[in-house]
């Protein structure tokens, strides 16, 4: 038997149409309701003391109920019979990210990427050197405190099980099925439970995690941001009740998103001011959490930011040295995510409409209900800036917002955050389309998902990226037999596979393929980010492999592997000669005699012994303490049960003392 | 409110995107004299070739097939491997129907950056401003057999094992035969020229580094593309080395290293220089102009021009070099024009002009 408690005051409050098994609710203002049952003619409602909810926003028509609950968002708690509405379950979504992602990454489709190589190469010295950051395969020597270690590390744990390549697709999974589970913890904040696990089945389906998973390789973007989406929750409930679990589990994970990309910094501006906006705004509801006051959930907000400052500062403590030692002040490198995708319409597609896909349906409906809803406003203005900073150089608004720092970073990524800020939007329309349409929107849905994640994938056949794959294994060959690795080398038109050739071999390279690690004058002065594809950089680029060229002797590079017969004029002017070829001629070893072996470089970047300790322990460490901490400290469970509406069950219907 | 927002930030969203496409757009007219010139190139930077003929004028003496050829390049030449990186004009003269627009084009290409400049007629057609387009026409050289006479030396190694260059034989004897040292732009830069005394070609290059009074080493360099790295037995070669931030004023020592190594090489292809003059350009500059004529069967690809200049005395006080765009077909001349420093065109006595090569199919190994 299922009790329900109705307050004395709700005598008028519903409509109930035991034909259809609509009901409608319209004069709960100050009053929401927990629980529908149905005796006969008959519908009792609970009704909470509280004040200030929200009325629920039942339209004509609409065969679902809302309720409040302690985490500030709203639950359907009775469906229409018929409607194909259901609440899915986490282990279901993470099922469905398994199937979606599991094959795709066990073939290891993201080897093909971008960056997959840099992050694996990154790994791969990790694996090796855990404690000795000191890394002198690339730029002739430099220190990976420049990168925030995180996901190298894990990657660089998984791959003594399973290798470096299966490493770094298990640490993809990871990062996938956590943002799933993020993005329905996110969701639930703003919408109901339905709603928000559509929103998380849609985040396996993101055109956007698509693209930076199979073409971009942009794994440190995705799981930093699955952390820190997975750490807001705890944030709001922090801001909202002042529990101490919070805040050391949302403190933790913060610090260990942060210990994962740097971007991610931002990443955590972008998702936090809404959900101080929204603690704001449900700071009077006192539905399982009690009222807070707006002082109050100020303060916490400081605290929160000044502790999670401290911590990030000094978890990454060597890449706050590097970086202020370090400054960016190289010349800025261009990068087609800040074009105007108006005006580049491949751009355009490839920054913006693949990413969002069916996603752009339902931008009309994100204005309309963001602008619309109290407590949808500050997701909706976060999202909105955030998709005008993916936007690039579309919009002057990334520029004025991140001054000199706009040519630094690359805003695809940005657009993936927009993504995850519009699912909870795409949720609540997935649920009124089903409500509308019944399994006629189901199917749309799922076309719409399917497609949208397709053409993620396939992006990469139409649009491709990479260099066409050859057989590096002859020329890490070489570099790796008769003391040739005494020289320095350079790889031409090898793309991506530049970065295999240096996890492969153990020869040092005056070329790298992260851009704020680089040092070398000949590279800085340029705006060209790897000598490797010199010529897609114009001037600028050719230039700087010049520049570089010309101090081949000072660098003992000696050693250049072509693919690409685009710089073979100015190799040869420049004194190199052909020596072998390999792949069938696919790639030729030019060689310059006259170079003497080369010298340890230290640039004054080298980091001290204790800052490898601290590197090779904290960051790990903290990911570690927020694992735990998620696992033992309990979470506080809702003190209302969705029941189903109808309810089999008999329903007691009893005034409220 | 929930209207006011929903307006605000729909009226903003539009705003920014007018802001940002407008800004990014902003190429400037295109019915101007030098808006037209703008345009065209905008295309022929964007490889838009029907787009970019579009702007031509004489249609009729320009046609596509030429004119994508001229500017995209053929034969392999340098131009094949360049993309326009920028364009900057002047307008000499406009009058109501034509005017005379200067062009001064940045290059990116294989070699680094070259530039090229035009003064280029645009007349005015149905109130459309276009451009006269003058292509070079290749003159057709009647089919004829060409003996090859050229001397050649193969070097055989121990085997596949050995490293590139490693022959254990001693080198070919090379001497730098003069050396100068000139202040250029607040930098230094060394000047000599370079003779292979063997009897066999070498592989040369040489390097420089500039010892400050205090001993120390302020610059080390290479003579990197200034230089014939091939020698044949007593060929000479120019071979320049620049320290563009390194004062003469600061220098108290140059140490000069030359490095050569016995290579396998060929006379061929020969290259001839005819009609080579100075004289000054239509901007007023001095240059070094001629021809070059490929005097073997193959096709040079790209032609690297190395002059050296004299003094009354003898000593090299320049060396200039320069990249020709066009490739050299057999028997075919095309000119060259190097750039010639105003401030030692006076002290200019005699000077001397090599042309390095590259040929795609023909890289010794």
């Amino acid at each position: 038997m299922v009790v329900l408690t109705i307050s004395s005051r709700v005598t008028s409050g519903y409509l109930f149409s035991p034909e259809a098994h609509l009901y409608k609710l319209h004069c709960f203002s100050d009053r929401y309701a927990e629980g529908i049952s149905r005796r006969g003619n008959q519908a009792g409602v609970f009704v909470t003391k509280y004040r200030k909810t929200r009325k629920p926003e039942q339209q004509d028509g609409e065969s679902y109920l809302h309720r409040n609950d302690a985490h500030g968002g709203i639950s359907v708690i009775a469906v229409a019979p018929g409607s194909p509405n259901r609440t899915l379950s986490v282990t279901f979504i993470l099922l469905i990210a398994l199937a979606v992602h599991g094959p795709l990454l066990l073939m290891q489709l993201p080897a093909g990427s971008y960056d997959a190589y840099v992050h694996m190469f990154f790994a791969s010295h990790y694996a090796h050197h855990w404690f000795n950051p000191w890394n002198p395969k690339w730029f002739a020597g430099f220190s990976q405190t420049t990168y925030p270690p995180l996901a190298h590390q894990l990657i660089a744990l998984s791959s003594y099980i399973m290798g470096l390549s299966l490493g770094y697709m298990f640490v993809q999974l990871i990062a996938v099925l956590l943002l799933a589970v993020g993005i329905y913890r996110y969701a639930r904040l703003w919408v109901d439970e339905t709603a928000a696990s559509y929103a998380a089945l849609g985040s396996v389906f993101l055109g956007s995690l698509a693209m930076l998973v199979y073409q971009s390789g942009q794994l440190n973007t995705t799981l930093g941001a699955a952390i820190t989406i997975n750490g807001i929750p705890y944030f709001y409930r922090w801001l909202r009740e002042a529990r101490f679990g919070d805040l050391l589990k949302s403190f933790l994970i913060t610090v260990s998103a942060a210990a994962v990309h740097h971007l991610t910094l931002v990443t955590i501006v972008l998702f936090s001011f809404p959900v101080i906006w929204l603690a704001l705004v449900d700071r009077n509801n006192e539905a399982e959490g009690g009222e807070a006051s707006t002082v109050g959930i100020l303060v916490r907000a400081i605290v929160f930011g000044i502790i999670s400052i401290a911590g990030i500062a000094a978890v990454l403590l060597p890449f706050w040295i590097s970086f202020f030692n370090n400054p960016v002040t190289q010349a800025p490198i261009p990068h087609p995510s800040r074009t105007n995708y108006l005006l580049n319409l491949h751009n355009g597609l490839n920054f913006w409409i693949i990413p969002y896909g069916a996603l752009i349906l339902a931008i009309p409906f994100i204005f309309l209900r963001g602008t619309r809803e109290r407590r949808l406003q500050p997701l909706f203005l976060g999202w909105w800036i955030t998709t005008l900073i993916g936007l690039g150089g579309t919009t002057p608004v990334p520029h004025w917002l991140f001054g000199r720092f706009y040519y630094v970073f690359t805003y695809e990524r940005f657009t993936f955050l927009a993504t995850c800020m519009a699912l909870p939007f795409a949720g609540l329309l997935a649920q009124r389309l089903i409500a509308r349409f019944n399994t006629k929107a189901v199917v749309a849905l799922w076309i719409a998902a399917a497609a949208t994640f397709a053409m993620g994938v396939a992006w990469l056949t139409f649009s491709p990226i990479a260099v066409t794959p050859f057989d590096t294994n002859p020329i890490a060959s070489f570099l790796n037999r008769d003391d040739h690795s005494k020289f320095r080398y350079l790889t031409l038109g090898f793309g991506s596979l530049f970065d295999k050739v240096s996890i492969d071999t153990s020869a040092d390279s005056v070329d790298g393929d992260y851009n704020t690690a680089r040092l070398l004058p000949e590279m800085t002065a340029y705006g060209a980010a790897k000598l490797d594809s010199a010529k897609y950089y114009g001037v600028s680029g050719m230039e700087s492999l010049r520049a570089m060229l010309k101090h081949a002797s000072q660098y003992g590079l000696k050693y250049i592997f072509v693919r690409d017969r685009y710089y073979e004029p100015l190799l040869a002017f420049a004194g190199w000669r052909p020596a072998e070829t390999y792949d069938g001629g696919i790639v030729t070893l030019w060689v310059k005699d006259d170079v003497p072996p080369a010298q340890p470089m230290d640039l004054g970047t080298k980091p001290a012994a204790w800052e490898g300790l601290l590197w090779g322990t904290a960051p790990i460490g903290v990911a570690f303490l927020a694992l735990l901490a998620v696992l033992l400290i309990p979470e506080r469970r809702p003190a209302s049960v969705p029941i189903e509406f109808p309810s089999s069950a008999d329903v007691v219907l009893r005034e409220a003392k | 409110m929930s209207r006011v927002l929903l307006i605000i930030t729909v009226a903003l969203t539009i705003l920014f995107l007018a802001i940002g496409t407008l800004s990014a757009g902003n190429s400037g007219p295109s019915n101007t004299p030098d808006g037209a010139v703008h345009a065209m190139m905008a295309q022929v930077q964007a490889r838009n070739w029907n787009a970019a003929y579009s702007y031509v004028a004489n249609t009729n003496a320009t046609d596509l097939n030429s004119f994508i050829s001229g500017l995209n390049g053929t034969n392999g030449d340098l131009r094949t491997f360049s993309n326009l990186a920028s364009v900057r004009t002047r307008v000499l003269h406009a009058s109501d129907n034509d005017a005379l627009v200067h062009a001064d084009m940045q290059w990116s290409t294989a070699v680094g950056a070259i530039y090229d400049s035009r003064d280029l007629q645009v007349v005015s057609q149905d109130g459309k401003w276009k451009v006269v387009w003058e292509v070079q026409k290749q003159p057709n050289v009647p089919p004829q057999v060409i003996p090859v006479t050229f001397l050649r030396w193969d070097v055989v190694t121990r085997g596949s094992g050995d490293d590139w260059g490693a022959q254990n034989v001693d080198a070919p004897h090379v001497r730098i035969v003069s050396m100068n040292a000139v202040d250029y732009e607040g930098g230094t830069v060394i000047l000599g020229e370079i003779v292979n005394e063997d009897t066999v070609p070498g592989f040369v290059s040489v390097s420089a580094t500039l010892v400050g009074k205090n001993g120390s080493t302020l610059g080390d360099e290479s003579s990197f593309d200034k230089i014939s790295h091939v020698l044949l037995p007593k060929e000479v070669s120019p071979f320049r080395i620049d320290f563009p931030k390194v004062p003469l004023r600061e220098v108290k020592n140059v140490h000069i290293q030359p490095n050569s190594l016995l290579v396998p090489a060929s006379a061929d292809p020969t290259i001839g220089v005819l009609h080579q003059q100075l004289t000054q350009d239509s901007s007023g500059r001095r240059v070094l102009q001629g021809d070059l004529t490929n005097e073997s069967g193959q096709t040079v690809n790209i032609p690297h021009v190395l002059a050296t200049f004299y003094d009354n005395q003898g000593r090299v006080i320049w060396v200039s070099d320069g990249y020709v765009d066009h490739a050299l077909l057999p028997q075919t001349p095309v000119p060259f024009s190097l750039a010639l420093r105003d401030d030692i065109a006076s002290r200019v006595q005699t000077y001397r002009v090599t042309v390095n090569q590259y040929s795609m199919n023909r890289q010794p190994s």
